[in-house]
């Protein structure tokens, strides 16, 4: 079963339409909830009237902050309101410190009437003196979001390794850059939709999209002040997920009023509201500067890391972790010195999304590799070779990566399955010929990278499974129960493989049970590209040992596993010192771009992806992701443009924040899928789906270099960016 | 953002004096052709008509032919007849160019020249055209009959120079068979519509250019031509120097009326407009 590219379980319901998403169920007698949103980037409310709202009929009930028996809420630091405005016995919770802030939420026998009605809540601000800027809100006099964060600072890490200024003495070249990387908008397919209800054993129950119902549980049952067992959160199909659906968007308001009402109540994002309410990718300012030696040996590598938080902490800290140790690359250096921040601002919160903090740190930690290549005259696969990170090699904080270091195999499986030939020893590029439209400038460019597979830096990974065995003589089926969510990159397809494969049956005879809290144990999140890894080894070891009862005898025969993986400890204070993960994934890119030096599209015509997957359980599975993360890396390279102005999101609409379409993705997506197994991971897997995007917005600006000789140190390169900055050295219009 | 338009009154009139006569009557009523700049316009209460008067089956406004030479094309006229229409290859290319540039299938198989011209959208792409190639806009109202030149019919943003009442029959446009001419555009990603497009009609004589037409749309309010950039063209043999200078001329004329929004700023339309004016003499000379 392990190597095969089974269909998948859930495709059929899916294509024929007939698979329900949140949106799609309905309950006898249910009512409709909206949610009223602030005004105001930064503001104390010291009224809010809603008289009118009430008395509008049709309209059943008004909930505000004083509802809320516990407000606050928050994936890592519980640190927002459910409800922000007065009467709240939660301190600070009279504050909205965005506009994503909820105010009030209202529950109508219609969805229209309820969208009437929230208009009719009057709510009396008193402005703030609000901080947009990350660095200016780092300042001493900057507005303080959050009264135990100084300087409006989350997080702190730092590296400090070898010494800096040995480093800087044996340094040749030295280059520098300053980084800016933009937000990035999840645009999954299905917005946000839920149905809040009371269940058959009276369990306040909610019906959403999530990346992990234990958590949307324990959100739910804190701010409701309800003992776990009395909260259920079931999933069904999920409509995309991204990281976008790792922090609460629906969930609370829609558990507190069926809860208040005891009817079921449901409520449906509008694109818009999905784009203005939910979290983002971190926009982040990036400081660097490294040496090398003459020989491309880099001894020095210096950064300064600022992420916009905006609000709220979502999980900005742990973003911000895997940043502060990808900055600096996949590279063995001697001597490094990091600080990064995560900073609260009164943007719209910042928080998980594909990658978490790795893509941003490549992008500078890649293109301070490209600049050094050009700066030393080598080619950008030769640096690299002279400098990655090799099995025992020592990361920036002092340990090794854990076994099955595969960063150099990948390297040059993606030269040589691209433009680059090895001779005399070394690796070449061949450029392929230019165009003949002298507007029409093409290029090459390469990255690599690495992340962590799993939230880690100490955080207590589990997943649980639990494997039944029925029948007589023999197995006739296998119930396997595991939580993990399937978000639409196809876990449960592989839950249902990877049991197959562990128990020894033929696919027909599993059945899985998922995405329902009343049925399962935690799986932790599908998030950091662990649900594979992490499932995989707690479906074979429940498998062990209900087969080993099945041996016994024992009809059925149950076996409940947790699956924990070796530990791993944060970050030393001042040092950085720590073992960081048990596992990563490995990947690198080449790209071939067209530009237009006069428009300034630039056209990804290829991009070569090899990726180190372990073992492919599904191998088309795996193309998807390859393909997808591209898909998605190009438009947060290129096109994906999300505007704020004072913490106010100006193009909230699929016409203006432009994500690519069939007509701009590239040409030719080719994926080598390399099979070097993890020790750790069930039969060799690896974590793999977020690789494939952490290092291709390094590798297109690579390629814009390449074809121009001007380098882009900020994305998205927009048409309008790229002719300004083109214009700036003297090339394309005058 | 409201997507469902506000109540109005449907009637499909079943001649053209009929629909004229309703229309006249009627100060918020509206004529319905393909529907595809109108509805949107009404799901969104930018247009809120009390009547609309369907426009769409009426004869009179249909059919595309050719009288020595002179193309002739009926007000309904979708965009997709237009673009596979041989006359229109043979006499006008650079609008069948242009009609086949609209939006997408669906827009192209729905909307019409009549309806797109008097919508006078600013980032349409026929008005560009209609305007570069000298066309003629029929109408007819309860005055009678009348017809205007494009260079008068355009007058601002979304405003033309149609009386209450008054419908467009069909468009006339000169044989521009012997001359270069043709229509580029730098299209939206998502609505396809037009940031910038240009038209040149270019007429030579051996290598010598002895007249030229300059139109640009998508940037301006309105199709806009460009006396300036005519003027570098006409008498030049359309070399490199010749036509940057005109590139130049053209983001001069319309330097002050450019408009710009968040993913094409005024500075990057203007740029655009001098691009696409090169790439236009480019594709007329091809
Ligand atoms: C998604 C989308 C993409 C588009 N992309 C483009 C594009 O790339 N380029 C482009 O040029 N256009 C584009 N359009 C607009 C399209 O071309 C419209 O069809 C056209 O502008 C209007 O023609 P219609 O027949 O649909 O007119 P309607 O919508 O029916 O009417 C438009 C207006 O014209 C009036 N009217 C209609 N017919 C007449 C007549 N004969 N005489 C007088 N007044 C009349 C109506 O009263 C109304 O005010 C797009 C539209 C959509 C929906």
């Amino acid at each position: 079963m392990i190597g095969q590219s089974m269909t998948r379980i859930d495709a059929l319901g899916k294509v024929t339409g007939e698979t329900p998403y949140p949106g799609d169920i309905n309950l006898e007698g249910q009512l409709w909830l909206k949610m009223r949103f602030s005004d105001r980037a930064h503001a104390r409310i010291t009224a809010i009237d809603t008289s009118q709202a009430e008395a509008l009929p049709g309209v059943v009930a008004v909930f505000t902050a004083k509802d809320v028996p516990v407000n606050e809420y928050g994936l890592v630091i519980k640190d927002q309101p459910v409800i922000c405005g007065p009467g709240s016995d939660m301190p600070g919770s009279d504050i909205v410190r965005t506009y994503m802030d909820c105010v009030a939420v209202v529950v109508a026998e219609t969805d229209a009437i309820a969208a009437k009605a929230v208009k009719l809540i009057d709510v009396t601000y008193e402005d703030l003196p609000a901080v947009f800027d990350m660095e200016a809100a780092m300042e001493d006099d900057a507005p303080q979001l959050h009264a135990d964060s100084p300087n409006n600072i989350i997080c702190h890490y730092r590296i400090r390794k070898g010494d800096m200024e040995a480093g800087w003495s044996q340094a040749d070249v030295v280059v520098e850059g300053v980084y800016e990387t933009g937000y990035q908008e999840h645009a999954y397919l299905q917005p946000e939709a839920g149905l809040g209800y009371i269940d058959e054993e009276g369990r306040v129950t909610v019906i959403v999209g999530g990346q992990w119902v234990h958590e949307d549980q324990e959100q739910i049952y804190h701010a409701l002040g309800l003992p776990p067992e009395q909260v259920r959160v079931i999933y069904p199909a999920i409509g995309g997920a991204f990281g976008g659906r790792e922090d609460m968007s629906v969930q609370i308001v829609l558990a507190l009023a069926a809860w208040k009402l005891q009817r079921p109540v449901k409520t449906i994002w509008s694109r818009e509201e999905s784009i203005l309410h939910h979290h983002k990718r971190h926009p982040m300012r990036i400081y660097s500067k490294w040496g090398a030696t003459k020989d491309g040996k880099i001894v020095a590598a210096e950064a300064k890391v600022i992420g916009d938080a905006g609000a709220y902490n979502y999980t900005s800290n742990k973003v911000l972790g895997n940043t502060n140790l990808m900055v600096t690359g996949p590279y063995e250096i001697d001597n490094v010195h990091v600080d990064t921040y995560g900073v609260y601002t009164n943007n719209i919160p910042c928080g998980a999304f594909r990658g978490f903090g790795g893509p941003q740190g490549a992008f500078a930690a890649e293109a301070q590799m490209n600049k050094l290549a050009e700066a030393l005259g080598m080619d950008p696969v030769e640096v690299r070779m002279k400098n990655v990170l090799r099995e025992g090699s020592l990361l920036t904080v002092g340990t090794p990566l854990p076994k099955g270091v595969t960063i150099p195999q990948v390297v040059e499986a993606c030269a040589e399955e691209s433009y680059w030939r090895r001779g005399d020893g070394a690796w070449h590029l061949n450029r392929p010929p230019q165009p003949d439209n002298p507007a029409l400038r093409r290029g090459i460019g390469f990255a690599c990278g690495f992340k962590n597979v799993g939230f880690s830096f100490g955080f207590p990974e589990q997943n649980w499974a639990t494997i039944e065995l029925h029948g007589g003589a023999e197995i006739e089926e296998v119930i396997v129960r595991q939580a993990g969510a399937d978000v639409g990159q196809g876990a449960h397809t592989v839950f249902v493989q990877m049991t197959a494969e562990a128990v020894g049956v033929p696919v027909e005879k599993v059945r899985l049970l998922t995405h329902d809290t009343a049925k399962t144990q935690t799986s932790g999140s599908s998030s950091a590209s662990r649900m594979t890894f992490m499932s995989g080894n707690a479906i074979r070891g429940a498998a062990q040992q209900a087969l080993q009862l099945w041996q016994d005898e024992e009809r059925p025969a149950i076996a409940t596993y947790q699956y924990k993986p070796p530990k791993t400890t944060p970050y030393h204070p001042e040092t950085g010192e720590s073992e960081p993960n048990f596992a990563y994934g490995y990947v690198a890119e080449a790209v071939e771009v067209e530009v237009d030096i006069e428009t300034g599209h630039i056209h990804v015509i290829k991009v070569v992806c090899a990726n180190d997957v372990g073992v492919a359980i599904n191998p088309q599975q795996i193309t998807g992701q390859i393909e997808g993360a591209i898909v998605q890396a190009q438009g947060y390279a290129i096109m994906e443009h999300l505007i704020s102005n004072e913490g106010k999101i100006q193009n909230p609409f699929l016409s203006t924040y432009l994500i690519p379409t069939v007509l701009d993705v590239p040409t030719e997506v080719k994926s080598v899928v390399l099979e070097l197994a993890d020790p750790r991971g069930p039969w060799g897997a690896r974590g793999m789906a977020e690789m494939p995007f952490i290092p291709l917005a390094p590798a297109i600006t690579a390629a814009v270099h390449d074809a121009t000789g001007v380098w882009f140190d900020e994305i998205p390169m927009t048409p309008d960016r790229v002719v300004t900055k083109l214009r700036e050295h003297g090339i394309g219009i005058l | 953002m409201s997507m469902r338009p506000a109540n109005f009154d449907y009637q499909r009139p079943t001649s053209l004096s009929e629909a004229i006569q309703l229309l006249a009557n009627n100060d918020e009523a509206k004529a319905l052709a393909g529907g595809h700049s109108l509805i949107p316009a009404m799901n969104q209460r930018l247009s809120t008509p009390e009547q609309l008067v369907d426009i769409g089956r009426l004869d009179e406004l249909k059919g595309i032919s050719t009288n020595n030479g002179t193309l002739s094309i009926g007000a309904l006229s979708t965009h997709a007849q237009i673009a596979a229409s041989s006359d229109v290859r043979t006499h006008c290319a650079a609008l069948a160019t242009a009609t086949g540039l609209v939006g997408d299938p669906q827009v192209r198989n729905w909307g019409t020249l009549g309806g797109n011209l008097a919508h006078a959208d600013p980032a349409s792409d026929p008005p560009t055209v209609v305007l570069a190639a000298g066309g003629t806009l029929h109408l007819q109202g309860p005055n009678g009959t009348r017809s205007v030149s494009a260079d008068n019919f355009f007058i601002d943003l979304f405003t033309t120079d149609l009386q209450p009442g008054e419908l467009i029959t069909r468009i006339e446009i000169p044989s521009l068979q012997g001359k270069k001419n043709a229509y580029v555009k730098l299209a939206h990603p998502a609505s396809r519509y037009a940031i910038v497009g240009v038209c040149v009609v270019l007429e030579m004589n051996g290598n010598e250019c002895v007249s030229a037409r300059v139109a640009v749309g998508g940037a301006t309010p309105k199709a806009t031509r460009s006396p300036s950039a005519e003027e570098r063209l006409t008498g030049s043999s359309l070399q490199v120097a010749a036509v940057d200078a005109a590139a130049e001329a053209l983001v001069n004329d319309i330097a002050g009326d450019v408009m710009g929004d968040l993913f094409a700023p005024e500075d990057y339309r203007r740029a655009m407009a001098g691009v696409y004016l090169k790439r236009a003499v480019q594709a007329a000379m091809a």
